[in-house]
């Protein structure tokens, strides 16, 4: 079987950058996505766009709607991923998704397009009660199906969540949807220490992780392995008014600064 | 005969239903549930919910024979539940009036809810005056432009209402930011939904709080007719004023039960809200039922003229209750509904709210000369107050405030 690239994850510092696929628009998004693979983050994570992102903040919700808008398909997101997987090094490749994109693609469809060229997928609305067959039919093809965890998640459920977790753990780090502000170090810290007692797997904290800084006071304050940035890299976007050749230089200059 | 016994203990209707959210909510939809299992048990709540339902909302509701109506269609005798009749003027105070007992039972103290046509929307600020909690309501801006009058009601009875600018401006965007609400608040925060939708438990819960409808017609039909009805008629969107009507007559067989969806423009159109005449399965609002979408699984808009109505998704015992067929399903437009709109105020002397003059329309349509002597009960379930000045406009009179 083909090698999995999340089983590989460094001990420390893992970065990992999220970026919707097709936003704004697919021929930009490719640049988007060479320009984040050259600086190569630990992982990518693909964000497929959905109408109804219940789980995402305004950021990355306004993002979705730019990709749909440009007449974006999932066999786009796919494509594009695929495309990007030739110049793909170390790299885990992972997808964000909702349920439903996947169920209407069909599973195995699905499976087939992303096979030895996706490490993981991170199924926001799957709860682990749901999970059975869309887990199994991951794993025999080498996927791992990423488990998220919140700071409502009390010590009984963590332990069955946590039980034969592959990849790493997602630690949403504030209560909150995507680009939520407030991030509590002394709470992450806590959590993080317990997801670790039991499981072996890396475990990321995301969700509010802004700048440098809280790359580095993650790293500090916390036993978390590594970030994830998702809504701080499409903001850019926005605050310079959509002129995207600036954009571009921003987001180069901005993953430098986090890539510690 | 099987006994009907939905949902499972996961809230699974057949294969519809379920709880298809993020981690940050799992854990508050499960003790969302332990509490609701906790309550049913619990004989305090049980007569508190069932005095404010006789004393604040004016429970039994009535049930009215039509019998202009009746000779007009020249067919079976009509019934009217009459939940119009309710304080506030809608079925949904029956639900949330047991959504807050329990919110006040699990210690909850901010109260978020999301409205169409705003009858829920005032329904939850009525009962957060009540019981003196804060509430936020979030309304799609294209439904705070059409439903004025309930807006206001809603800013007098002391709630803040939250306009959604998100995708079609509706119902569906309003839940959509009511969920990130709770996401984001989810320590203090009770959401109050207001249909038979979204993920579990809420679409079993919203359905017990409503089949006191169906509870009281049953009782009151058998003092009338001596006998079970023949049909149950009663209009859908999310589905909650027809579960609560069908609900404790799904394991009488005999009696044919029809569910009556918007269909906008047309049903074969892309302008319609008729999820299972028009629609798939699929998942949305945490919960597997029928939803308007496209190839790529992305939530269509919905259309209609009734804001109550204009959803792309419906409630997931509906979608069971279809594929067992027990229930059949189909699809009014907006000029069918304003039609039965004013055939109803001519002949019965009640402005029927815009959502039930669906199921109206059904019934004058698909029952005119025909099942005589049969007996029909149609649920009433909102007034057409709130919908005077869309009505107004959509027939062409001038009613400007």
């Amino acid at each position: 079987m083909q090698m999995n690239n999340l089983d590989t994850l460094p001990k420390k510092k893992i970065l990992s950058l999220f970026m919707t696929c097709g936003f704004p628009t697919l021929n930009y998004s490719k640049k988007i996505f060479n320009e984040m693979l050259s600086h190569q983050p630990d992982i990518i994570e693909f964000g497929l766009p959905f109408s109804d992102p219940m789980a995402d903040g305004p950021i990355i919700q306004e993002a979705n709607k730019l990709a749909l808008r440009s007449k974006l398909s999932t066999q786009h997101s796919l494509d594009l991923i695929k495309y990007l997987s030739k110049s793909k090094k170390n790299t885990s490749f992972v997808i964000m998704c909702y349920l439903n994109t996947v169920r209407k693609f069909g599973l195995n469809k699905f499976i087939k397009n992303i096979k030895s060229i996706v490490d993981g997928i991170i199924i926001v609305d799957l709860p682990f009660e749901e999970e059975g067959a869309i887990k199994k039919s991951l794993s025999k093809n080498n996927i791992h199906l990423i488990k998220l965890i919140s700071p409502m998640t009390d010590k009984k459920r963590s332990q069955k969540l946590l039980k034969n977790s592959k990849g790493f753990i997602y630690y949403i780090s504030a209560t909150g949807i995507t680009g939520s502000n407030k991030l509590d170090y002394k709470e992450i810290n806590k959590n993080v220490k317990f997801i670790k007692k039991m499981s072996s797997v890396p475990v990321l904290v995301g969700f509010g992780i802004k700048s440098k800084k809280d790359v580095i006071d993650i790293s500090k304050k916390t036993n978390a392995d590594g970030v994830i940035i998702g809504s701080a890299l499409i903001q850019k976007y926005f605050d310079l008014k959509m002129d995207f050749n600036k954009y571009l230089k921003s987001l180069k200059k901005f993953i430098k600064e986090v890539n510690v | 005969m099987k006994t009907y016994k939905q949902p499972s203990s996961v809230g699974r209707f057949g294969e519809f239903g379920g709880m298809y959210v993020s981690e940050t909510l799992m854990p508050l939809l499960l003790n969302l549930d332990k509490s609701y299992k906790k309550i049913q048990k619990d004989k305090k709540f049980k007569k508190e919910l069932n005095d404010l339902f006789k004393n604040y909302v004016g429970r039994p509701s009535s049930l009215h024979y039509a019998k202009n109506l009746s000779q007009y269609i020249n067919g079976p005798k009509v019934y009217f539940k009459r939940d119009e009749l309710n304080h506030t003027g809608a079925h949904k105070i029956n639900n949330c009036l047991g959504q807050i007992l329990l919110a006040k039972k699990m210690g909850k103290t901010r109260i978020i809810a999301e409205t169409g046509a705003g009858q829920h929307g005032v329904a939850t600020a009525t009962v957060c005056a009540l019981f003196g909690l804060p509430c936020y309501i979030y309304m799609g801006s294209k439904d705070i432009e059409r439903q004025k009058p309930n807006v206001f009601r809603m800013k007098l009875l002391g709630a803040t209402i939250i306009p959604v600018e998100s995708g079609s401006k509706s119902l569906k965007d309003a839940m959509n930011e009511a969920l990130r609400d709770w996401i984001k608040n989810v320590r203090d925060t009770f959401y109050i939904i207001g249909s038979t939708a979204g993920p579990h438990p809420y679409p079993k819960m919203v359905r017990d709080f409503q089949s006191v409808i169906g509870k009281e017609a049953r009782e009151q039909i058998l003092k009338v007719e001596k006998k079970l009805p023949d049909f149950l008629i009663a209009c859908v969107g999310g589905g909650s004023n027809a579960m609560g009507l069908f609900y404790p007559f799904l394991n009488d067989k005999k009696v044919k039960i029809i569910g009556v969806e918007a269909a906008g423009i047309g049903a074969k159109t892309e302008e319609t809200a008729a999820t299972m005449t028009s629609g798939t399965p699929g998942i949305l609002h945490g919960s597997y039922s029928y939803v308007l979408q496209d190839n790529d699984g992305q939530i269509k808009e919905a259309h209609s003229i009734s804001a109550g109505l204009d959803y792309p998704g419906v409630g997931p015992e509906h979608s069971y209750l279809k594929d067992i067929k027990r229930v059949k399903y189909f699809g009014i437009t907006d000029k069918e509904a304003l039609e039965a709109f004013q055939t109803c105020s001519r002949l019965e002397g009640i402005i029927p709210a815009l959502e039930p003059s669906h199921a109206l329309a059904y019934l004058i349509k698909a029952f005119k000369n025909k099942h005589k002597n049969k007996v029909v009960i149609l649920n009433l379930c909102g007034r057409g107050d709130k919908d005077l000045f869309t009505a107004a406009r959509a027939i062409g009179i001038d009613a400007d405030e």
